[in-house]
């Protein structure tokens, strides 16, 4: 069985099972280098909250799949990725760790932590159960 | 980092591009209400400032764009922050946000027995109450917009966006409910609550 790295709130069910080499985008300037190297779709994206606003363009650009470290479905980040149809984990927490976001008092090791273990990763996201997305290890 | 406050037609290009996070020369031209010779203009300054880069034909914020704007909306907006009756309205617009994007959550997705599926549109009653529910959620913001408004004219392009988005949606057009790729109810809302959070100098909140 392949290790589940991480897990968090499913946005939507989808057969579609994304597999790509996680990159974590800290700013816009990180997104509009992803676009313009061409290689867009061979990364599931890693960011770190739902009102990550700057990470629409990747979408609409044709992003293949989306980890958030916290916010919620409902989230504008959410909608976005049920009508743009791009598989997504929200609030990911690392299964290996007991550190969980909570709203308002999450500490910056926290979002550290995740985007050390997981950027660079090859992975696969699960997203067929009806609440809980799974970021798998694709090697 | 900009050491001078924008230039405030600086400032209403790169907030449209701030905003819709790429749009095109046309579609800021469009937003702003500049003719579109002029918008190019202002984009080529804009991008000498290293507040923005084109790619793919549309203009793209850089990092500098969010301090810069901040910083010339704590300049241009310092009477809308003191004004008690646009923050009284405001702390209600939080309350009709969450509503809003739940509502909108219940476009996209049905409850079928505890579990949430898409919604497929079949059901055209779900759809009307649903559609009903945003349109009541839109005309709250009324007395906010109008009060924005007055400050600044540009506050005046939303209310008259989210009547074309409505007109479209009772004309059947739904794809104006949701879509990213139009002017509809959710962008138009999503982008008027950025810009508000700028204009005031809030954050968002999770």
């Amino acid at each position: 069985m392949a290790d589940v790295l991480a897990e968090g709130y499913n946005v939507f069910d989808t057969s579609k099972s994304p597999s790509g080499t996680i990159k974590y985008l800290a700013s816009p300037a990180d997104v509009i280098g992803l676009i313009q190297s061409g290689k867009l779709q061979e990364h599931i994206l890693l960011v770190r909250g739902g009102t990550t606003t700057f990470l629409a363009p990747a979408l609409s650009m044709g992003a293949i799949g989306v980890i958030t470290m916290s916010g919620a479905p409902e989230s504008h980040l959410g909608i976005l990725s049920r009508e743009f149809q791009t598989p997504c984990v929200m609030t990911a927490h690392l299964t290996g760790s007991d550190s969980r976001y909570v709203v308002g008092n999450t500490d910056e090791a926290h979002f550290v932590e995740i985007a050390k273990e997981l950027d660079g990763k090859r992975v696969r996201l699960d997203c067929t159960d009806h609440e809980v997305g799974r970021v798998v290890a694709d090697d | 980092m900009t050491a001078t406050v924008l230039d405030k037609t600086d400032y209403d290009v790169l907030n449209v591009v701030a905003l819709k996070k790429m749009a095109s020369a046309p579609t800021i031209a469009e937003q702003s209400g500049l003719a579109e010779d002029d918008v190019e203009t202002v984009l080529t300054g804009l991008v000498d400032q290293g507040l923005v880069v084109v790619a793919a034909g549309s203009a793209l914020p850089t990092d500098a764009a969010e301090p810069a704007l901040a910083a010339a909306a704590a300049h241009y907006y310092a009477q809308v922050r003191t004004d008690a009756g646009v923050v009284d309205l405001v702390e209600r617009f939080e309350t009709v946000n969450a509503q809003f994007l739940t509502t909108m959550s219940s476009w996209q997705q049905v409850d079928v027995g505890g579990r949430k599926v898409a919604n497929d549109h079949s059901d055209s009653a779900y759809d009307d109450k649903v559609i009903g529910r945003l349109d009541k959620l839109v005309a709250r913001l009324g007395p906010l917009l109008d009060a924005l408004a007055g400050h600044d004219a540009r506050f005046g392009a939303y209310p008259r966006r989210f009547a074309a988005a409505v007109r479209g949606i009772d004309e059947g057009r739904h794809e104006l409910v949701s879509s990213p790729t139009q002017d509809s109810l959710h962008n138009v809302w999503f982008e008027f609550h950025e810009d508000l959070l700028r204009t005031l100098g809030r954050e968002r909140t999770e």
